[in-house]
């Protein structure tokens, strides 16, 4: 089982694929200047950016057997960035990409901006953004940077499969609302191979070569201000993507009520904010979704006041 | 004087690559006379390069998996219907609409794939990063492509030993297949893990040599891998006629009947 991310030409819409082509050049740039701000120590890091997409390529070949006739695969995106840095992971799955698409026609090259934004710049660039942030919100150690990883590595994976769906969905490619689901539940398994895999190189490479992962790993505990930013990123984006699964068939409770006929005995609630977790202009999924986020916020307001109503308490 | 392959001028041909796989993607959907027109000067051009049609139509067909993420609009439209039944328990009916849109993105697909192909069959993926960089491809994206092409082998070469070295230490238990061998999941995923951690250090060592052997050589800054020698005199021709292939596309494919 391979990821369905490398989109081929005639898939997406000429304004859609141009619109990312001018997005993915624009980060790409920054990482270029970002790498060339490094002085004499650029040129190094070319070479080693060179070598790491020949890893890529080649480490692409490892798979493991999940179950009957699937094999987990590396994608590297989180693995590449977190090694060499943000700027430069993307700057090397560009490369990687822009080869697969040249070289053996994965990918269109119409599509190539697509695919690099979606797997360069938010797999990658994102992904280890968001692997650094965990880390240094759980203190910075070994675990909380291999769990920062896992988690990063996992969420690349989904979040390139929904941006996949998202821009061939504008393109009138696909159906959002069959294919977001469709994709995102095939990639979850990718996904935490990928998770897997990223996890146990970064380790091995904790413990062979100490120096690489002292480098790569961030050195300080986050601030409390930016571990409850980081929380609220990471439940909102959790929230999400976890009410896209969301069944629509009735609970427990109303099940029964319906099955035994009391269910029209119920008494309608005195207001009506969000009734049945949809939010009105939104349709479907993106409502679910929607209210999944907006509820997180809620809970996370009513914390922060209580904390502040009992700070206020304990300093009277 | 020959040139070498790896140093022949692949900009012209690049233009044309990319203008004739946009006047690809801006044609109608549904403009079968244009794509069949399209294909039949793409396998011309195929046929030039020495690739015969059928082997360039199968090679085509490697997007074809993709084809799954448009399946469901020939089911879900329900506009233009052509057919409407149950099939077993189930209530289906196709759109005209959802076949028309999943078969303009297909081939429209199969035929994007097939200029790629000729292409890269045309020119060696050296050439065509030097072509790039003349292109104004930055240093940095031109160089470290031309290093990844370089020692893309050798590192394969590297995983490939690491992977025969994984079975030969591998028992595989009596009745058991290979594709069950080893513990479970996350062990084997550990293993893997572990092959890919132990390949990256290979390839930052590499990396240490490489440069090195640069410094030792005199180069400082930039190594200006995948440098283009030797430009392409006929270069504005082969522009200019690309330039007239992408109008002739999007003319037919604005002029010529829709199905």
């Amino acid at each position: 089982m391979r990821p369905l991310l490398h989109i081929p030409d005639g898939f997406l819409a000429p304004q859609v694929a141009l619109a990312l082509w001018v997005a993915t050049a624009v980060v790409i740039g920054i990482a270029l200047r970002r790498i060339g701000q490094r002085g004499p120590a650029a040129a190094s890091q070319t070479i080693l950016m060179g070598l790491s997409g020949s890893f890529i390529f080649a480490a692409q070949m490892f798979n493991f057997p999940v179950a009957a006739g699937t094999s987990g695969h590396l994608l590297g995106g989180v693995l590449a960035g977190f090694l060499l840095g943000p700027w430069a992971g993307s700057v090397v799955m560009a490369t990687v990409i822009g080869i697969q698409a040249l070289l053996f026609q994965d990918g269109g090259l119409l599509a190539l901006g697509a695919n690099i934004f979606n797997m360069g710049v938010i797999g990658t660039l994102g992904g280890t953004l968001v692997a650094r942030g965990i880390a240094a919100t759980l203190g910075g150690t070994r675990r909380a940077t291999l769990l920062g990883v896992g988690v990063a590595a996992w969420l690349s994976v989904m979040a390139a499969a929904g941006f996949t769906t998202l821009q061939l969905g504008l393109s009138g490619t696909t159906d959002i609302s069959i294919g977001l689901p469709a994709m995102l539940g095939t990639h979850v398994l990718i996904g935490l191979g990928e998770a897997l895999i990223s996890v146990s190189a970064i380790s091995f490479i904790a413990v062979s070569a100490p120096e690489i992962f002292a480098k790569s790993a961030p050195t300080a505990p986050a601030s409390p201000r930016r571990r409850v930013a980081a929380g609220l990123i990471i439940t909102a984006a959790t929230v999400g993507l976890a009410s896209l699964f969301a069944s629509t068939s009735p609970d427990g409770l109303e099940k029964v009520a319906t099955d035994l006929g009391f269910i029209n005995t119920s008494q309608a609630a005195p207001f009506e904010l969000f009734a049945d977790y949809s939010i009105p202009g939104f349709d479907g999924v993106a409502g679910t979704a929607l209210a999944g986020v907006i509820g997180v916020l809620v809970v996370l307001l009513v914390i922060v006041l209580l904390n502040r109503l009992a700070s206020a308490r304990k300093g009277s | 004087m020959l040139q070498r392959s790896s140093q022949r001028d692949a900009r012209g041909a690049i233009v044309a690559a990319l203008l004739t796989i946009l006047g690809i993607a801006l044609l109608p959907a549904g403009s079968y006379v244009v794509y069949a027109l399209v294909w039949l000067a793409v396998a011309t051009a195929g046929a030039a390069s020495g690739y015969a049609p059928l082997t360039l139509a199968r090679r085509g067909l490697i997007a074809l998996p993709f084809t799954l993420a448009a399946l469901p609009l020939i089911f879900i439209r329900g506009d233009e219907l052509i057919w409407s039944g149950a099939l077993g328990p189930a209530q289906l009916s196709i759109s005209g609409a959802g076949l028309r849109i999943f078969l303009t993105a297909a081939v429209k697909s199969w035929i994007s794939v097939q200029v790629g192909t000729i292409l890269v069959r045309r020119y060696p993926i050296e050439s065509i990063v030097g072509s790039l960089r003349a292109l104004k491809l930055p240093d940095a994206i031109a160089t470290g492509a031309g290093l990844t092409v370089r020692y893309v082998e050798l590192l394969r070469g590297e995983a490939s030993r690491m992977l025969r070295a994984r079975s030969a230490r591998s028992a595989s238990p009596v009745g058991e297949t290979r594709e069950r061998i080893g513990g479970t999941i996350p062990w084997r995923a550990k293993v893997t893990g572990n092959l890919a951690g132990a390949l990256f250090l290979r390839a930052y060592a590499r990396a240490g040599r490489v440069e090195e052997a640069a410094t030792a050589r005199g180069a400082s800054g930039s190594l200006s891998l995948g440098s283009l020698i030797q430009p392409d005199a006929r270069l504005f021709m082969k522009v200019a006629l690309a330039i007239g292939a992408f109008v002739a596309i999007t003319a037919a494919g604005a002029l010529l009947p829709r199905i």
